[in-house]
């Protein structure tokens, strides 16, 4: 965990290494080996999925995400003896989260909201059960996980929703600060109380 | 540099798997988890840094019931991380900032350049970086320092609705302007 930060409420994150922690963030890290098709397919699903922000918003909504990637692997730089030069027989896709909460709920959410989506970016994967019912799911992501080594925080101690509300709010707030250096306090009350109603969502 | 996959807003996914030495694999584990026992991160001395990782990937799993074997013949580092701005001017600051520990890490792959520092090293993880498929950032448009600005304002703000409760009109509002007028 950061030694800069301790986080301001409960931490959530459970279900997983410590290594995978640091404060209310966790690291999720899986492997998976690409079929033949997938090569061709995946590249096809990230462009568009980068493109559509219909196929992006669901992700969106799931609000505990602060940063995911999906990476297709399919060969490595060489670097001299004594590394092993071999071609990859497979190709293999890389997934990444950065999530706050609790690790089960994390995989729940995914397999119940993204049922399709995850049937997408992991049909192609050898060993996929389907995302649901979410046990096998489980297991599949467990045997493909590698923990961090060490992992890192900006803000340990904030939640994805946490910052995406206190972004909202800084943004309001900066009109009533402008102007509540011409307000006479009455002006200022109205207007703090509808600053007050406006944000109450973000606090 | 790198693939425009790898942006998302103004943030940027960079990732580097790096040969571990045959026989390093240990130390380099042993260093890397000894990490959080030496104070902060060294990866708060990168101010545009979100979140990062380093890892060892022994090898590439292999799912239960298949027969998709692919050995990789050694053990690989992986370090991804989330930040703002471009990836060269982000590779020079962590090789400047983080130089030390830097080089404690790097020097443990193959064909790290000895020392293992500044621009030789940049260039290192420059030729090992594999771009992202389809990066996502739920907040890719803030910076760290905007984020951690919005998170403190959110704090005190919610500390002054509490405070402000009991007091007059005039004075909330000399308390506000006193209390956000310039932040």
């Amino acid at each position: 965990m950061s030694a800069h930060t301790a986080p301001a409420g409960p931490v959530t994150a459970t279900g997983t290494d410590a290594r995978n922690v640091d404060g209310q963030a966790i690291a999720i890290t899986v492997f998976s080996t690409v079929k033949w098709w997938g090569r061709l397919f995946l590249p096809l699903l990230f462009f568009f999925t980068a493109r559509i922000p219909k196929l992006t918003g669901t992700l969106a909504k799931l609000s505990f995400i602060h940063f995911a990637r999906w990476t297709i692997v399919k060969k490595l730089p060489y670097n001299g003896e004594p590394q092993v030069k071999q071609k990859l027989r497979y190709a293999h896709m890389y997934f990444e989260s950065n999530f706050n909460g609790g690790w089960e709920e994390y995989i729940d959410a995914f397999s119940h909201i993204l049922t399709r989506g995850m049937t997408a970016f992991w049909g192609s994967s050898y060993g996929f059960p389907k995302p649901l019912p979410t046990a096998p799911f489980k297991s599949y992501i467990q045997v493909n996980e590698i923990e961090a080594d060490h992992y890192y925080s900006a803000y340990p101690e904030a939640t994805s929703t946490m910052i995406q509300r206190a972004l909202v709010l800084d943004e309001k707030l900066a009109p009533l600060k402008r102007d509540a250096e011409r307000m006479d306090p009455d002006a200022f009350a109205a207007a703090y109380r509808a600053f007050l109603c406006d944000v109450q969502h973000c606090l | 540099m790198g693939s425009a996959a790898n942006v998302s807003g103004q943030a940027y996914a960079f990732m580097a798997m790096t040969p571990v030495k045959p026989g390093e694999e240990d130390a380099l584990a042993t260093y890397l988890r000894g990490l959080r026992g030496r104070g902060p991160s060294p990866l708060a001395k990168l101010p545009r840094t979100h979140m990062a990782r380093w890892l060892i990937v022994p090898d590439m799993p292999v799912a239960p019931r298949t027969h998709a074997r692919d050995p990789l013949g050694g053990q690989y580092l992986l370090f991804t991380s989330n930040f703002d701005g471009d990836v060269d001017s982000y590779l020079h600051e962590l090789v400047e900032l983080m130089a030390d520990e830097a080089a404690a890490i790097w020097s443990h792959c193959i064909g790290c350049p000895q020392p293992a520092e500044g621009a030789a090293l940049k260039a290192y993880l420059h030729r090992n970086q594999v771009d992202s498929g389809f990066a996502f950032a739920a907040y890719g448009h803030a910076s760290v320092a905007r984020v951690k600005t919005a998170l403190d304002k959110r704090a005190r703000l919610v500390d002054f609705v509490v405070r402000a409760q009991a007091m007059a009109p005039a004075e909330r509002r000399e308390a506000f302007l006193k209390e956000f007028g310039s932040a």
